[in-house]
């Protein structure tokens, strides 16, 4: 500072460095340092004596000899290295044996990265000699650095023909070795192939451009003959196995000593080869694929089969054709065993009406289902115990896939329906279980059973068949009291609601509502009693509303005894003084009475049905050997023929013979006589005869329930018709056809042929009118 | 004859600790010697090349680099080496006596100050 001050110091030139510059001298010397270098021997030189030389060739402009002469050392030094550590590696095309081969393969691919190394090193010790040079002259000549030059020479020199291919041959050679499961020096390939990275080319690194492509079919051809092996040697975990396993060897391969890069291709290559041409080949690999899978329990392996299948192309749809394929075959096999079984209960009437007596005396053994359910039972239990199987599979193995639940619902939904009695099946299971199968269970337990039905009740298009059923059996429950729970009853119900809405189960309702209120009334009824005569029969009343029960009146009400319409005259008159314009219907064919019978041995107490009641009312008058014939009976008690023969049959021909039958047989016949069975004798008290039991209907039930649905469908058609029409005014035939269908959806599936004969019908009632144009329809108003 | 500048003692802290903080000895042509931390010396583009045990020179063993100038060129050198480093990690906000700097440097050699300079890749 104090200098700048003290005036005007004269400015010394700075001194010349190397007056005497001779370019060759310098350059011989520097050659000799640089020789020096790629020998490591930097150790004996001195940075700043070297470095001065190139720095004083590029002050004295010759720079374009030093570059082209270091260039030129260089290439020499290399072509040395290659003639010393590559060449002779070279492995003899003779050697057979696999490990001696590879190790010459390794040993091949060490040189190479002995020669990078070294390479590597002397041109950063000489790039920072000729640093001076690279700040000025690359720029100037547009000529790379030394470095970029280096890499260059490197290129030209080592990665040439044949070395290259030598290279990239013991590479793959290497890569396939380990592929056949021996062990290879993985570090030797990963250098040789970080060699390969390094190195750019215009076309990109020498990976891409020599290694990739030719690895890539490599792998390819390798793999197919893979499949071929595989699918020809192995079963289908097995085969799934050791596709993952040789999914996570490439993974490692890929990432410990090849490039992320190629992962998704020759991930891609996997998937082709190994996968996509055998999909549908090993899912369905006899006795090993995903059925038998299935059948065993093969969590684990059906998770893997779901991981491979899912990302390819194709896996999934594969996956839930043969999950389809199989639920449907599985639901088909049940329905075959339940239809054997139903369709044998069909054809034998006569077995089955031989059965009769025998079914009834088991009716007594509450605890266990009535035969006749049985098929039905078991029927929905198979289909829930297949449903619990399908779905375990599809939480544990399937990651809860949604798609794939999908196709589970559709099977399951396509075999349940495939089942002609399903509605009245899944009817009777909950009846069944409502009826007896609460014993035991803890309320949790019911619900789950309950909560499970539902989902077959979910796949039953025909919601109005099973709707039909499930009332008559309630009907029977609530009127024999046979429920055991009643909140079990109302849960059920509130599902129902759930699933269906509303509608569906208002009838339900008010069919429980009707049993309350006939209960009130019954105590309001017992109350006025006690204020004047009561008749001698004590009288229990249900009053069921007509629309709510699915009960028909009798064409003709039979005659009742004095005794029994006495209390009945009783019931009405206080009925009628509460509600007024209201008329009761008296069903005797649902009723049951208590009564008390007097033997020559004892008196027991029987429960037998209204009818019965009345039939035995008639022999009470009689002395003990009396007859009564059958038209005799039917004439005073104006029975219907079928119920009659049915009550007659289970008072003489079933397990308590309270009537003698003349002559004795099974069968009741028109011809036979009766009388009353004076030595009667019974172990207990309290005897229950005839009990009515929900059992699969018979072909011609089944045939009358059938029309009536149809009937109940016909209406329900015309009725969505209308509304709709009445909205829209005007709509085209395959419109309106489609609407409708998709608004019945909820309760059936109905046919567009029926839908198209309602049309017509309503178009004759002139509720609708045909267009001009013959396709669409004009509401009328 | 040994002048210190800055660092008064050339007592070795930590060898491990850190290579920063190691001591390399600058000498110039006429006998003056200078003891600077590493990183210092590494505020140079070329002495950094100089000292760098991978490129392995001479220089790089006995971790004395030789600056072929006059002991008041190569002190000022020096002087801006400690300068450079001191200030180049400084935060944005803090004033950078640029001015001072240069009028530190004596109109009679910063020729040589500035070849020397361009030498050194400073």
């Amino acid at each position: 500072m104090s200098t700048a001050r003290r005036g005007r110091p004269k400015i010394k030139p700075p001194k010349k460095h190397g007056q005497e510059f001779s370019a060759e001298r310098t350059w011989v010397a520097l050659s000799k340092s640089i020789k020096e270098v790629q020998n490591h021997n930097a150790a004996n030189l001195s940075f700043e004596e070297n470095y001065r030389y190139a720095y004083n060739m590029v002050l004295h402009k010759k720079d374009e000899m030093l570059y082209n002469g270091v260039s030129a050392l260089v290439a020499e030094h290399l072509d040395t290295l290659a003639e010393e550590h590559i060449i002779p590696r070279f492995p003899a095309g003779s050697i057979g044996d696999p490990i001696q081969r590879s190790q010459a393969d390794e040993l091949l691919l060490k040189g190479l990265k002995d020669v990078w190394d070294d390479h590597e090193s002397s041109m950063t010790k000489l790039g920072q000699l000729l640093k001076y040079m690279d700040r000025i002259y690359p720029e100037k000549a547009h000529v790379p650095t030394t470095w970029v030059k280096g890499l260059e020479l490197f290129l030209v020199h080592i990665i040439k023909t044949p070395i290259k291919d030598h290279l990239v041959t013991a590479i793959l050679k290497q890569v396939q070795h380990e592929r056949e499961g021996y062990v290879i020096n993985r570090s030797a390939v990963k250098g040789c192939v970080d060699v390969f990275h390094r190195l750019e080319t215009d076309h990109g690194t020498v990976y891409k451009t020599e290694l990739e492509k030719k690895f890539l079919e490599e792998s390819e051809t390798f793999y197919k003959s893979e499949a071929q092996h595989l699918l020809s040697t192995c079963e289908c975990p097995e085969y799934l196995r050791r596709v993952e396993s040789r999914y996570q060897s490439e993974d490692s391969r890929i990432h410990h000593y090849l490039s992320p890069q190629t992962g998704p291709g020759l991930r891609k290559i996997l998937e082709d080869t190994l996968l996509i041409p055998n999909l549908s080949t090993v899912i369905s690999m006899p006795n090993s694929g995903l059925d038998s899978m299935i059948d065993t329990d093969k969590f684990d392996d059906l998770a893997r089969l779901y991981r491979l299948y899912l990302p390819v192309q194709g896996g999934l749809s594969c996956l839930k054709r043969t999950l389809r394929e199989s639920i449907n075959r599985r639901g088909k096999d049940l329905n075959d065993i339940s239809l054997g079984v139903g369709g044998g209960d069909g054809e034998g009437e006569e077995g089955q009406e031989e059965e009769g007596p025998k079914r009834k005396e088991k009716g007594k053994a509450k605890a266990r289902p009535p035969p006749g359910a049985l098929p039905a039972i078991k029927w929905v239990q198979d289909v829930l115990d297949l449903k619990d199987k399908f779905d375990r599979v599809w939480r544990d193995s399937f990651e809860s896939d949604r798609e794939v639940e999908a196709s589970l619902n559709e099977a399951f939904e396509s075999f349940v329906n495939n089942h002609p009695k399903a509605p009245e099946y899944t009817s009777l299971f909950i009846d069944d279980h409502l009826k007896r199968g609460i014993k035991g269970f803890t309320e949790a337990e019911v619900d789950s059973i309950l909560d499970k039905t539902i989902t077959v009740f979910r796949y039953i298009s025909d919601k109005d068949v099973f709707e039909r059923y499930y009332k008559g059996h309630l009907a029977k429950r609530l009127l024999h009291k046979r429920s055991v729970s009643d909140d079990a009853e109302r849960g059920m119900l509130s599902k129902l609601k759930i699933e269906s809405g509303y509608q569906f189960t208002s009838k339900l309702e008010g069919m429980f509502n009707d049993i309350k209120l006939s209960g009130d009334a019954m105590d309001e009824y017992r109350k006025v009693l006690e204020t004047r005569t009561a008749p001698s029969v004590d009288i229990n009343v249900t009053v069921m509303t007509a629309t709510f029960w699915p009960f028909s009146a009798p064409k003709a009400a039979p005659l009742m005894p004095e005794i029994l319409s006495e209390a009945c005259k009783s019931y009405e008159a206080f009925y009628f003084s509460r509600h007024s314009g209201r008329r009761l219907t008296w069903l005797t064919s649902q009723g049951n009475a208590d009564m008390r019978a007097t033997f020559r041995s004892r008196s027991h107490e029987l429960n037998v049905s209204t009818h019965a009641l009345m039939i035995l009312l008639l022999f009470e008058k009689l002395g003990d050997d009396d007859f009564l014939t059958y038209s005799e009976i039917k004439e005073a008690t104006e029975i219907e023929e079928s119920d009659l023969k049915r009550n007659l049959q289970s008072l003489a021909c079933a397990k308590y013979k309270i009537l003698r039958k003349h002559p004795h047989g099974r069968e009741i016949d028109v011809d036979d006589s009766f009388s009353f069975n004076v030595d009667f004798q019974a172990s207990i008290q309290k005897i229950k005869i005839s009990t009515v039991s929900s059992k699969p209907e018979t072909p011609q039930e089944r045939k009358e329930t059938h029309d009536r649905i149809e009937e109940e469908r016909k209406h329900q058609i015309d009725a969505c018709v209308v509304r709709i029409m009445k909205d829209r005014k005007h709509m085209g035939h395959n419109e309106l056809v489609n609407e409708v269908t998709r608004q019945l959806a909820s309760r059936f599936n109905p046919d567009p042929l029926a839908i198209k004969k309602r049309i017509e019908a309503l178009i004759e009632r002139e509720y609708l009118e045909r267009c001009e144009d013959r396709k669409s329809y004009n509401y009328m108003a | 004859m040994d002048v210190d500048t800055e660092m008064q003692s050339a007592t070795a802290q930590g060898t491990e600790e850190s290579k920063e903080n190691e001591w390399v000895r600058i000498n110039s042509n006429d006998g003056f010697s200078y003891l600077v931390r590493r990183k210092v010396a590494q505020t140079s583009g070329t002495m950094a090349n100089m000292l760098d045990p991978n490129g392995g020179y001479a220089e790089a063993q006995t971790k004395i680099c030789t600056v072929d100038e006059r002991g008041i060129v190569t002190e000022k050198l020096v002087e801006y080496m400690c300068f450079k480093s001191h200030y180049q990690t400084v935060g944005p906000k803090e004033d950078i006596p640029v001015q001072e700097m240069q009028e530190r440097i004596p109109p009679e050699i910063v020729l040589e100050v500035l070849l020397a300079a361009d030498y050194h890749e400073m």
